[in-house]
């Protein structure tokens, strides 16, 4: 299986050339979360109206669009929320009317903020961190603060090379509540609490670059704990096999969201993509292959069993109500406004190393 | 004359119909109050975000740095302009109304400032926080409690007390939505505001309470205003160092208060016009926060930044410390409409944290962290200043849900309030309110009995006569036993017994008359009265105008004795009266 994700990964990393009328090419993550995007979405789409959807793959980002989306003819992109606002501003995505997407009834059924100028909600993920079951067979890390103690659980920790969520798991290991992580990481104070909190992790810590490296990492024992989305933890160890535990305390609940980069050739074809792709059979089709939320109210209820392994996945959600309680919801506007300046200091404390 | 409640057994309902309406009464108050308390709140966070004052929207213009100095030192003066403007104009009080209003109101039974003052304090003090100036938000919130509590009264509901009672319950609202704790609403109504404990009071300001905390935590899931982490108190000994803490706090507390008083007389000696004077205090708040951003507003993360150790170096504690207590000190005399709670709060829990470090610092002793110190110092110094122990050492309870922590917080509460309470008084409210004349230091009984005057017992119908006048002349005018001797300008030469003029009719009045030696005057008050009595012979008393010097009336000594009584004993009912 994973043989045939890097394959597949592989092939992807050549450019699609533009193809003809009925072709648009989307833009997303690749490996299973992709996989499970053309089984739930792509191949149903292409059945209902005979437009064939190309792929490719990015790691995410706002530099993607510029340097790669009019030599390859991107139509469609799967944005995190915050970058897309990014985008948005920049001027690198088109606009989207909401009620291009969804009529005004259908839209009360979508989460509060789905709709923003340039993108479209499609589905929550959550940042957890998992840890290697073989890695401590006594005491288990259950929370956020037992990622940052190397004493009691000693180990590499695999981390995304970006200040996003490792500066707010900082702060909530160092004892700040949930509900005020923001308001304390907008403060000089706080940022350097963070850091702070950090350091003591330096010399621990493998980065990572690519959404498919940390679970690869916990498997080949490379790292003890590592931070990434919960559905590739969740694939990694339910298909796979692999013994990773996803704890679920301090998990960041972000958006994913449908885009349109500005300078496409098949705006119509994209924006009926998007339409198809935010139904509600559609979104609960994806939540049955891989645990990553529905922004839709309906399409939570539809949600079964997993296909391959029947396990229930409405609890695997990251926002099932279990997870509720310990669930950092993030702020999308204030991680795009901010960006620079968390950016900035985060480059000058890995300048330290 | 009154006392605190006309005997109420002809007016009031049967005992159901009293519980019915004081329940319904005191639902609906704690419902509207706490809705308003959340509107308030709302607001002042929203002007919080737009005017960049608090820390999530300014750190969104990081790539703007002029944006953020110019929206500093503009934002609390033009914040100031509007308020001692709306202030001078609008307020019939002419200054920012708060718990010492309450309190009056309550104790003396007294009709509260007019809705339109209220209202317009109300709006002042959104404005003072919502642009960053550093005062509390309780203390308005209390106020506007009491205020919407007051507004059932208006209909006569023909229920003894029912005005304080409503009003405590709207004060017990505003507490427990506000801080999430709706046992130290309850308490604070009593402590504070009523300042007795009797069913009938007890009943409906329970009801308010949970009713607010219904509103807040069922209805609109509110966060708390902080919660802590704490595993305990490591060390029995540490208990002792928690009353030191105490001590200490006191000492902060003291401080604060005096400044706060002194800020307020010196802002009255300057020439500055009143409704100018916020706008400087603002200039002051805006030029710190360029270089101390943490003394902006409420500050609540600076509030959870002092139980982190090592967010803050010890010379910067200690600098917030002074920094904190100057600056409330100057917004609240120079006329910004808050409260002194919310930076009590903070001044406590950073003096705390502060104390902790330098104990820390000295590695002699081993303690059981920050969090308690910081928890231990903001309760010490905000319970003295707000004259409530119970209050605070439950809002511990409430808010952390941590055994160990109120009991510490415990320790050093009471031992700051004993301090406190000896050096300077009950609470900064009591002193406010001493030096308005309303001394509450000696119980709510004395205080409520020094504002009756003799004067309003007194009669006008007396006997009169000349000192002049032969007896005989006197003896046919009058039935009386006493006749007072005036002179042409009226002021009093004597007091003359007609029972022993019989015996000699064509003597002289002025060879038989007695000198007066008790008299009242137009500020006597029933205590003073009764104190006066003692050994006095005679019925009644004459009241002589203290500027023209001429006997306006007199007063029986009966009349001043059923008085005292009825007094006490409208207090008694009170504070004991059944639901």
């Amino acid at each position: 299986m994973r043989l045939h994700n890097l394959l597949t990964m592989a092939l992807m990393a050549f450019p699609v050339p533009a193809g003809a009328e009925n072709d648009i090419t989307v833009v997303s993550w690749g490996g299973v979360y992709e996989a499970a995007q053309r089984q739930a979405i792509f191949d149903p789409f292409t059945a209902a109206t005979g437009i064939t959807v190309e792929t490719e793959t990015y790691s995410g980002g706002v530099d993607a669009l510029r340097t790669r989306s009019a030599e390859a003819g991107w139509d469609v992109i799967d944005m995190i929320e915050d970058q897309a606002i990014r985008a948005c501003d920049a001027g690198l995505l088109t606009e989207i009317d909401a009620g291009e997407i969804a009529p005004d009834s259908a839209r009360k059924d979508f989460l509060p903020g789905s709709f923003r100028p340039c993108s479209v909600a499609q589905n929550v993920y959550a940042t957890v961190f998992a840890y290697d079951d073989r890695a401590f067979l006594g005491e288990k890390p259950v929370s956020i603060a037992d990622f940052f103690d190397l004493e009691r659980f000693p180990g590499k920790r695999a981390l995304l090379r970006d200040p996003d969520v490792i500066l707010e798991w900082a702060l909530m290991a160092e004892g700040v509540p949930i509900g005020q992580v923001y308001d304390l990481l907008s403060t000089d104070r706080g940022l350097r609490l963070a850091f702070r909190k950090l350091e003591t992790l330096r010399g621990s810590i493998l980065w990572w670059k690519e959404v498919g490296t940390p679970a690869a990492m916990l498997a080949d024992g490379r790292a003890v704990m590592a931070s990434g989305y919960n559905g590739r933890f969740f694939s990694a160890a339910q298909e796979e096999g692999f013994p990773i535990t996803i704890v679920w305390d301090g998990h960041v609940v972000s958006t994913d969201v449908w885009a349109i980069p500005s300078g496409t050739e098949r705006e119509k074809a994209a924006k009926r993509f998007i339409r198809f792709a935010t139904a509600p059979e559609r979104m609960a089709a994806l939540a049955e292959l891989i645990p990553y939320g529905p922004t839709r109210r309906s399409a939570l209820s539809r949600i079964g069993l997993h296909r391959e392994s029947g396990v229930p996945m409405r609890d695997r959600l990251p926002n099932s109500p279990q997870h509720e309680s310990r669930a950092l919801y993030g702020d999308t506007v204030w991680y795009a406004r901010t960006r620079a300046l968390r950016k900035r200091r985060f480059e000058a404390w890995l300048q330290g190393e | 004359m009154t006392g605190p409640e006309p005997d109420p057994t002809p007016t009031t309902g049967s005992a159901a119909y009293r519980i019915v309406v004081m329940t319904v009464s005191a639902l609906t108050i704690g419902l509207c109050v706490s809705l308003a308390a959340i509107a308030f709140v709302d607001l002042v966070f929203w002007l919080n975000n737009v005017l960049l004052v608090s820390p999530r929207t300014r750190v969104q213009v990081d790539g703007m740095p002029w944006l953020i100095i110019a929206a500093t030192l503009l934002v609390p003066v033009i914040g100031g302009l509007l308020v001692g403007t709306l202030i001078a104009r609008f307020s019939p009080e002419k200054r920012p109304l708060g718990p010492p209003d309450v309190i009056r109101a309550v104790q003396l039974a007294q009709t509260p400032p007019g809705v339109r003052a209220g209202l317009v304090s109300t709006l002042a003090s959104v404005i003072s926080l919502g642009f960053g100036a550093s005062v509390g938000q309780y203390g308005p919130l209390v106020y506007l409690g009491a205020m919407m509590g007051n507004l059932p009264s208006r209909l006569n509901l023909r229920i003894p007390n029912f005005p304080a009672i409503a009003m405590a319950c709207g004060v017990a609202a505003a507490i427990s939505t506000a801080f999430n704790a709706p046992i130290a609403g309850l308490v604070f109504a009593h402590e504070v505001i009523l300042r007795h404990y009797s069913m009938q009071a007890f009943a409906p300001t329970t009801v308010a309470a949970a009713t607010g905390y219904v509103v807040a935590n069922v209805m609109f899931e509110r966060e708390p205003l902080f919660l802590v982490q704490f595993d305990g108190v490591a060390y029995g000994y540490e208990f002792m160092l928690f009353a030191v803490l105490g001590l200490l706090a006191s000492i902060v507390a003291i401080a604060f208060m005096r400044l706060t008083l002194r800020s307020a007389a010196f802002a009255a000696s300057t020439p500055i016009r009143p409704a100018l004077r916020p706008a400087v205090a603002g200039l002051a708040v805006g030029l710190t926060a360029l270089w101390l951003p943490d003394v902006m507003g409420v500050g609540r993360e600076a509030l959870r930044f002092a139980t982190i150790e090592g967010a803050f170096l010890t010379w910067e504690l200690a600098l917030l410390v002074v920094a904190k207590i100057a600056l409330t000190a100057l917004c609240v005399g120079f006329g910004f409409a808050g409260g002194v709670f919310s930076p009590a709060l903070l001044i406590g829990i950073l003096f705390g944290a502060l104390c902790w470090m330098l104990l820390d610092a000295t590695g002699a002793i081993a303690t059981s962290g920050i969090v308690a110190y910081a928890i231990c110092g903001m309760m010490a110094v905000t319970s003295a200043v707000i004259g409530a122990p119970l209050t605070t050492i439950l809002i511990v309870f409430e808010l952390t849900r941590n055994y160990d922590l109120t009991i510490a917080a415990m320790v050093a509460v009471v031992f700051s309030n004993l301090v406190v309470y000896r050096v300077f008084g009950r609470s900064l409210f009591d002193v406010q309110l001493a030096r308005r004349g309303i001394d509450l230091s000696a119980g709510r009984d004395r205080a409520w009995l020094s504002t009756q005057r003799v004067s309003g017992l007194s009669s006008t119908t007396f006997d009169r006569c000349s000192p002049r006048d032969r007896a005989y002349a006197v003896l046919a005018r009058t039935h009386r036993n006493e006749v007072f001797a005036l002179d042409t300008e009226g002021r009093l030469e004597g007091i003359v017994d007609t029972r022993s003029l019989a015996d000699d009719p064509s003597t002289r009045i002025a060879s038989v008359m007695a000198p007066p030696n008790l008299h009242f005057d137009e500020t006597t008050t029933l205590p003073d009265a009764m104190r006066m009595l003692e050994g006095f012979v005679g019925d009644t008393i004459p009241i002589i105008d203290t500027t023209s010097e001429r006997m306006t009336g007199v007063v029986k000594e009966t009349a001043v004795i059923r008085a005292y009584l009825d007094a006490i004993d409208g207090l008694r009912r009170e504070e004991n009266a059944p639901a």
